[in-house]
Parts: structure tokens; sequence; C-alpha cells
């Protein structure tokens, strides 16, 4: 049952490759200008994405923005308004979902509670014609089982395991059928957040021990930051951005995208000057902020230029080359490795800084009230569309 | 007060109804079983075995009793089981309310009223008039058993849909998409997951509607023309007609009897289906 | 008059829930006719507040008086009179069977003041102290010689007066001659035969013991009354091979003649009388060999609340011209003399309601043995659950 991982086994800060990203790969999935309408309300609108085969894909988003739509089209539990979903390159628009090689694990795990551990588990193999034999159900339920962790458990009732255990029984429900998609509904959103953290690791240890192409769908940026491969930011029905979570922090399309990858300080302004790709910002006050423009903008437009509070340094004074602002220390939070400000500026107004706790042992700490420069690179300020 | 006597004291009124309704009137009646008639009727006291010697009198009704209640459960169960699930499962939600009402509706008039419109339903300018008129001739309904079931099947229907209703309303519609999801067609997802979860619903459904059935009386009078007589009608006709008690005591008492082993033999039978099952008590 | 205690005709019934639908009578008086259990009707009572405030003739009465009576036996105008002239409102207790009213009084506690019992129980009731005897002084109205022996002398119970006659009837049977080459039968025997045979699937008999059983008798020849093993274990025979035969065992037969799944019925007068007007093809048969008379009485109930308020409604009931009124509304042959003398000419002649003298000679008055014979009860509910 386990496929040979056409993907890289380690996951490097530096280093890493998506899985399958070579070019001539044809994708397992596909919307394809997917559209659907509940009624009067657009629940998914003109949806395009291309899934890999073996990729762990996440759609991010806040509840409403349509992440569960498009994760349900996939699995055939809604037929889409307009455009295609692909499965292998064939269009399965209206193909039923107990005919679609994709299994689901449930936001409240959906176990049947009428049947033992096991029978829960086998019960995917035992709908297929012709029936396997009760040996290779038993086989392949037993191997699951040891794969969530759960050897023994077979002749248990849903009621008597706790809520980690379901939901590892969910999990063994799906993945003992090989699955192209595995779709994944908020799976960890009943867990408590040690079991979440325990979980997350363990969903992805499974996921490159089986190879099989994971779909998650969550509202947690760290869940989706911390597993993905690739995340789907989506918004209002739209897909506002997909990319490598490291791409979706340091090159964001828009201010949303960056505000819900990690956390950021933005400074609203006008384009008053374009140089290459750096465009001056002119915030209040006559205070004009430079910053890398990703996408074009042109001079007047409204933006927002995005720092990331770990790329603001607080000095107690500022060298030369360096654009440096004068603030005050509102607040601290330590948090062990790092340590967190809040300062105010007279006319950027408050923002966020984040130290390293490497870098207060030579210059810090900082005291509330105290007056110090903050500093940044001038390419580390993001200019971002305001939406 | 301590916690034994609280509880006594609790108990009391539902204890005193139990008694009062319960216990003293099948105890008068088993008292009355061994008893003999009256000369003008009623009852006199005495000690003699001959009423339940003369039980076999009675067979025909106790035959008819036993074999059209657990029948007529069992078609009842046949109808109203795809309408409670019609109504739970794919009932546009808007309508369901209306629906529900619409299956009480009939309830709000008296199981008599609504006999008698079958009696003409199935007299001969009925159903049979008009299977005349497409060639099939003299076809006789009324005062059959058959009608008896239909009335009966008319008569307890809500009683059945009910709880298989709310059974089904109250089943996790995820678990039919977990079942789609996981490869089983609609039909098997109704076999494996909506059936069995159902099976509460369907026992209380059965007890209610057994129960019910093995007391019936109006019914078979009505829809039956005196032909089709239950141990009911053998027992209006020992306490009003021949107005012999002690012999009614006796096939009441009997029927008692029948009716605790049947159903003891039904919970028992139930209990080991879901002894495995503490996900939905059965009963 | 009816005898089952169950069921009305359908007809009847949708006239009942008419009058229910239109206020006129309570909801237990509905209940009560149409066999939903004995419940108590307020008829003139129904509204306490409408009551006449102050008799009129004679205020010492009471303000009410409890009849029991069978359905659709009354006219309520006449109640309505009653009222008006005494104060005392007249509430109806609507009762199916003598049986059922037997066991109310035997219970005890029944209040009522007055109640209509037939013929054959009188005796009962009289052996059960249950009947008050009563005092012809206090019923001016009253005039025995007016009344007929025939069917007023079972109201005389050794010598003491205890009921005063209110209708008499026969029981025959109802046969669709259409059905039968417009060949009308006369006989019990050929009742069965056709029952057996070109009638099959189409007779229904009484869910009534005395008259089922008592013309199965006829058919060989016995006494209505017989309670004699030999001749009983004949008639159940009868009954017996006859049963796969019978339409229905029902006394609410009206429905089904009129609809014509039913061919031929044991039937009341009243019945016969009723079909034959709607209906001519249907024509009722006083059998040869005989078969029932019956009589219905008014009686006063020992330990009658209202003593005083029962005499004035008897009294009142029994004047001719208020009796002659409830003749023309119920329809069933008065033994009165005097009434008679008001009721038009074609009523006096009709053969189904005053039958011609010699087969009213042939038929016999149930017997309160025969009522209360444990072996005919048997016998019949044997016949019924077979």
């Amino acid at each position: 049952m386990y496929r040979t991982g056409k993907r890289s086994q380690i996951m490097s800060e530096a280093g890493y490759t998506p899985p399958s990203a070579t070019a001539t790969a044809s994708p397992i999935a596909e919307l394809r200008g997917v559209t659907k309408r509940f009624g009067e309300v657009l629940a998914a609108d003109d949806l395009n994405l291309s899934i890999r085969a073996g990729e762990f894909l996440s759609f991010l988003g806040p509840s409403g923005c349509g992440k569960t739509t498009a994760l349900r089209m996939l699995a055939g539990f809604e037929t889409p308004t307009s455009g295609e979903v692909r499965l292998d390159g064939a269009v399965v628009n209206t193909l039923e979902p107990y005919r679609r090689p994709v299994n689901m694990v449930f936001q409240h795990y959906a176990l049947f509670p009428h049947l033992t551990v096991a029978q829960n588990i086998g019960y995917g193999l035992r709908q297929r014609r012709p029936k396997p034999p009760r040996a290779e159900i038993d086989r392949k339920v037993r191997s699951a089982l040891e794969i969530v962790r759960l050897d023994g458990f077979e002749g248990r009732r849903i009621w008597e395991m706790s809520g980690g255990q379901q939901q590892r029984v969910a999990l063994a429900r799906a993945i003992v059928n090989e699955p192209k998609l595995l779709l994944l509904d908020e799976p960890m959103a009943a867990l408590d957040r040690k079991l979440r953290k325990e979980m997350q690791i363990e969903l992805q240890n499974i996921q490159r021990r089986l190879g099989i192409t994971f779909i998650l769908v969550t509202h947690d940026q760290e869940e989706a930051l911390s597993m993905s491969d690739r995340i789907c930011i989506m918004r209002d029905g739209r897909i506002v951005q997909t990319g490598a979570p490291r791409e979706l922090y340091d090159q964001p399309r828009n201010r949303y995208v960056a505000g819900f990858v990690g956390t950021s300080n933005f400074f609203d302004g006008a384009v008053t000057g374009l140089d290459g790709g750096t465009a001056r910002v002119a915030i209040r006050d006559g205070i004009v902020l430079a910053g890398r423009a990703l996408a074009p903008v042109a001079a007047g437009q409204a933006v927002s230029v995005s720092i990331r509070p770990e790329q603001i340094r607080l000095v107690r004074a500022a060298t030369g080359g360096e654009t440096g602002w004068p603030v005050s220390i509102l607040n601290r939070i330590f948090l062990g490795e790092h340590t967190e400000y809040l300062v105010k500026h007279e006319s950027l107004g408050e923002f966020m800084v984040l130290t390293p706790r490497q870098a207060e042992l030579s210059d810090g700490p900082f005291n509330a009230g105290e007056q110090l420069t903050a500093v940044w690179d001038a390419g580390s300020a993001l200019v971002l569309d305001k939406d | 007060m301590t916690e034994r006597g609280r509880n006594i004291f609790l108990l009391a009124p539902a204890g005193a109804w139990f008694l009062v309704m319960l216990v003293i009137p099948l105890a008068v009646v088993l008292i009355f079983s061994f008893g003999e008639r009256g000369p003008a009727g009623g009852y006199v006291p005495a000690f003699t075995l001959e009423q339940y010697a003369n039980l076999p009198a009675r067979w025909a009704a106790f035959k008819n009793t036993l074999i059209l209640a657990p029948a007529g459960t069992l078609a009842s169960l046949l109808i109203a089981y795809p309408l409670a699930y019609y109504l739970a499962v794919r009932a546009d939600a808007r309508w369901k309310t209306v629906l529900l009402v619409l299956v009480i509706v009939p309830f709000w008039t008296s199981i008599l009223i609504r006999s008698y419109a079958w009696i003409f339903l199935l007299g001969g300018r009925g159903i049979p008039a008009l299977l005349a008129m497409i060639g099939i001739e003299d076809v006789r309904l009324i005062n059959t058993p058959f009608a008896v079931l239909i009335g009966i099947v008319y008569g307890y229907l809500p009683l059945m849909v009910f709880p298989i209703f709310v059974n089904l309303d109250r089943l996790d519609k995820r678990l039919l998409e977990a079942s789609s999801d996981l490869g089983a067609s609609p039909w098997r997802t109704f076999l494996q997951v909506t059936l069995p979860m159902s099976l509460p619903g369907i026992a209380t459904g059965c007890l209610l509607v057994f129960i019910l059935l093995m007391g019936e009386f109006l019914i078979p009078a009505i829809l039956g023309g005196g032909k089709v007589f239950f141990v009911g009608n053998a027992l209006v006709d020992l306490f009003l007609q021949s107005r012999n008690w002690a012999f009614g005591s006796a096939v009441a008492a009997t029927l008692v009897v029948l009716m605790l082993g049947s159903v003891t033999a039904y919970m028992r039978l139930i209990r080991r289906l879901g002894a495995q099952r503490e996900d939905v008590a059965l009963m | 008059m009816t005898k089952d205690n169950d069921y009305i005709s359908k007809r009847k019934f949708m006239e009942e829930l008419d009058r229910y639908r239109r206020g006129s009578v309570t909801r237990r008086h509905f209940l009560g006719v149409t066999g939903l259990g004995t419940a108590t009707a307020v008829l003139g009572a129904a509204v306490p507040a409408l009551r006449p405030r102050q008799a009129w003739g004679q205020g010492s009465i009471g303000d009410r008086v409890v009849l029991a009576t069978w359905p659709n036996y009354h006219d309520p105008a006449n109640f309505d009179a009653f009222t008006e002239a005494t104060g005392a409102a007249v509430d109806v207790n609507v009762f199916g069977s003598n049986e059922e009213m037997l066991a109310k009084l035997q219970a005890g506690g029944s209040g009522w003041d007055v109640f209509v019992p037939t013929n054959y129980t009188i005796t009962t009731y009289v052996g059960e102290n249950l009947i008050e005897p009563l005092d012809a002084a206090r019923m001016p109205n009253f005039d025995p010689a007016a009344f007929d022996q025939r069917f007023a002398g079972p109201g005389i119970v050794d010598g003491t007066l205890y009921a005063v006659s209110k209708n008499w009837g026969t029981t025959g049977y109802a046969v669709n001659i259409s059905k039968n080459n417009d060949v009308t039968p006369t006989t019990w025997k050929e009742f069965w035969d056709m029952t057996m045979d070109s009638f099959s699937g189409r007779t229904m008999v009484h869910d009534y013991q005395l008259t089922t059983i008592g013309n199965a008798l006829k058919y060989f020849g016995y006494s209505f009354n017989s309670v004699d093993p030999k001749e009983l274990a004949d008639a159940e025979k009868l009954l017996l091979d006859a049963k796969p035969h019978l339409f229905a065992i029902n006394s609410d037969y009206q429905p089904s003649m009129r609809s014509g799944d039913a061919w031929m019925t044991m039937c009341w007068t009243g019945d016969g009388k009723q079909m034959n007007r709607d209906m001519p093809e249907i024509v009722y048969v006083l059998g040869k060999e005989g078969g029932e008379l019956w009589s219905d009485f008014y009686a006063i109930p020992k330990g009658a609340p209202h003593l005083d308020a029962a005499y004035a409604l008897i009294d009142f009931l029994l004047t001719p011209d208020v009796n002659a009124k409830e003749a023309a509304f119920h329809g069933y042959p008065v033994a009165d003399s005097r009434v008679n003398a008001l009721l038009p000419p074609e009523v006096l002649n009709d053969p189904i309601l005053y039958p011609a003298a010699e087969l009213l000679d042939a038929l016999e008055f149930g017997a309160a043995a025969t009522l209360t014979d444990p072996n005919r009860a048997e016998l019949l509910a044997r016949f019924k659950s077979a």
C-alpha cells in the first residue's frame, strides 16, 4: 500500500523544493475556472488550481472563504455551477463521491458508531467490487492501524476512543483505501493544542511515508505553514495566492496574504515615485518609506508598506546607511527565543518589533519608555496592494 | 430526609398510580378469572379452572390476533419506513413540518370515523368498482382479513412513522456522506448505515404498534364485518354482551400473559441485536 | 330499534356528524351515539343559562330530568316543549344495547330518572331490584285500557306495573329481490338456504344472540326462545355452516344493503321501513315460521334522583298528541290506540309497520331467560370467533 514517494524527504529551510515540481509532471487534480453558487451566495468564484501528485496542499482562509466548498467539490459532495473539476485529467464534475478515488477525513470524523474500529477502517475496502478477500481486508486494516499507531484497538467501539484516537481512526479509514487524494476538512479543529501539535507532525510523517496527495482545509495559518508543501490562500470564494509557505511569506501578493501568513506591520500610503523595483510611498507628515514592489504599481496608487517585525531592529544609536526612525517603547513581551516590543513613532504610529535573544544579549534589553531608533534594510520593506 | 426517604417520597405518586391503575385492575382480572358467571351475568366468587379450560373456545380469536398483530406491525413498518425516511432525510426542510403535521392530522379524528371511510373505499362501490372497470370482476375486500390489515396499517401508521422519523432525523447526515465517500452506493449506504442506525426507531415503533394491535377490537369490528375476530372483540362480547365476566377475565389474563411473553421475547431479541452498541440505546 | 352496542348506520353517523358540526349536540352526545363510548349527552341543558328559571306550570319537579334511551328515538322538539312547560331540562343518555343499560344500572349511581328497557329485560330488572314500581295515579295521561295488551303486557310483572309501553316492532329480514329474480322469499328456511347458495357472500346476520340464534332456531321450526341444548346444537351447526357464506355479522346493515354489497339481512322494523321507502326492491319479510316481536317501555330505575320529574316526563310523552309527534319523528309503531287514531291511515296500513295478523301471531317475545342464557351467549361467541 505504500507508494514510492517521489518527493524529497527532507524539508530544510533553505533548500526545500516542493515535490513533483518538475514541469513535466501532470497534475493529479485540477480546478479550472470552478464556480459554485448556493442560490444568491457565491461560495467559490473562478477557482484555478493544479494539484500535484504527492504534495501536501492546504486551503487556508477564514470561515466562509470557500475552502470547504472547494474541498467538497473535489470529494464530489458538491457539483460546480460552472468550470471543471478534473481528477487524473478526466472531468469529474458530476461523478458521485462513491465513484471517486478520493477519501476524506471529516471535521468531526463521522465515524460509524454502530461499527467497531476495525469495521470502520475496513468499510471502504468492503465496498469494493469485487470484494477483496477477508484476509486481505484484515491485513490492510491492521496495517492502517499500525500506521496511525492504534494497533490492538481493532475491536474497540468508537465511543470508547478519545478524541485524538477517533481522529486517527478517521485517518486510517481514509488512507486504507489508498486514495489519489486525501481530503482533510479541519481535522484537528476538535483537538486540544498539545494533541494538535502531535497530530500535525504525525500527519506529515504519514503523508511522506505513503506519498498520498493530502489536501488540508484549515483556518489555522500556523498549521498550514508547518505542514504544507503549498498553501492556497482563499478569501471571499476566491484564491488570492497559491505558493510554498516561504514564497507566501516572502512574496505575498497583497496585504491580505502578508497579514494571513505570519504577522506584519503595515503602513498605508500612496506611491510617489518608482525606481526600478523600488517604490517610494508617502505615509504622512512628509514621511516617505521605500520598499520593493513585487507587483507593478503606479504613481499615486494607494498601497501598504509591509515590514515583518523580525526584520526591524532596535538600536540605541543609529549608524549610517540605514534609515532610522525614532521610537519610544510602549510594551515588551518576553517570548523566550524572541522578545516582542510594541513601539511608537510619532508619525508612523505603533508597530511591532521582534528581537532575537542574540541581539538582546549585545544591545538590550530595552525598557518601556526608552527612546530608541528602529532600523530596517530598505530591501526588507515590501510595497503591497492594499487588498 | 435521608436519600432513601427522599427517593420513596419522590416515587410515591408514580407508585400509587402504578398500584391503582395497573396492579389492582390486573389483580381483579386475575381473581375474576377463577370465578363463575352469575345467573344474570357478571361475576360470582368461586375457585375454578373452568374458565381456563374453556379457552379453546376462543382459539380462533387468539389465532387471528397472533397472526394479524405481527402481520399488521410488519406491514405498518414496510409502509412507514419509506415515509419516515422521506420526511427525515429527503424532504425539503421548509416542508418537513407541514408534511409531519399532515401525518398527524388523521389523529385529530377518531379512528372510528376514519375506519368508516374505509368501509366505503373497500366496499362494492369503492376499489372493487374501480377494479371492475379495468376488467377485474367480483373482488371482495370489505369484511376480509385483508380489509382489517389495511385498516390496521392505516390506523397505526403515524405511531410507526414517528419513532422512526425522530430516529432518522437525528441521524448525523455526515455519516451518509462518509459512507458515500468510502465508496458505498446510496443503496449500500442505506443498508449499511441508515438502516442499522435507525434500528432503535424501528424497535420502538414495532413495539408500540404491536402492543396496541394485540388489544385491538375496533378496526376488526368495523372492517372485518364481525367475521374477523380478535381477542379484543371476544372481550367486548364477553363483558358487554354475554356478560360473562369470569370467562372474559380468563381470556384477558391469557392475552396479558401472551403479550408479556411476546414482548419479553422481542426485547430480548432487540437487546441481543443491540448488545454491542451503546451509541444508541435500543430500548 | 338498533340493539347492537357499537355501531350506527353511516347515514345516521353523518347526520350526527353534521349536527355535531352545527353545534346542536354536545361532543359527548356525539361520542355516545357514535359508539365511541357510553357518554352522557346534554341536550336541553347544554347551555344552563338558557334554561327557564321559573317553572311555569308546576314548579316543584326540579330543573332537570335524566333519560337513558336509544339513538334517534325521540323528537327533540318534544323535550323543548317539556322543558318549557315544567322548567326541567332533559338530559339524554344514549345507549346501544340493553346489556349496556343493565350493566350501568347494576354498577349503581347511574343518575337516571327514566330509562327505556326492552320487554325481555324487565323481569331481570325486577329480579335484581333495579326498577321502581310505577304509580299510575301519577301519570294521568296513561290510560291502560288504550294499550294493546300484546305489547304493553310485559310491563306488568306479577301484577305490578313496572313499565309503560313506548313502541313496538318486529324482527324479520330485508332482502333485495332484484338479486332474486324479483321473487320474495317468505320463510326463515329460505333465508338460510339462499345464504348458503345463491346469496353466498351477500347475507348479513345480527351481532346479537337473541335474534341471530333465534332465527336460526326458526329454520328447524324450534321456538325463537329455545334454550334446549339439542335444539341449540342444531342452530349452532346451521350458523357454523352458514358463516363462510356470510357477508358480515353486524347489526349495522343499512349501509351495506344500500350500497349493494349485501343483498339480504336480518332486520328490525324501522330499518326495514327506511330501506324499503328509499329502495323499493328491498322488501321486509317476516318469516312464516315466526320470529321476534319486541316492545320498548318507559320505566324508572330504583333511586332515581328526580322522581317527580321522571313521572312528569313519562306522563308528558304518553300524552297522545305528543306521542303521535314522537311516532312521526322515529316511525316506530305505537301500542296506544289513542295515538294510532291520530296517525295517518297509510301508516296504519303499512304492512311493514303493522303486519298482517297471522304473521304477527307467529311471532314470539324474546324471553328474559333467552337473553340471559349463558349457553346462548357462548354459542354466539363461538360462532363469531369460529
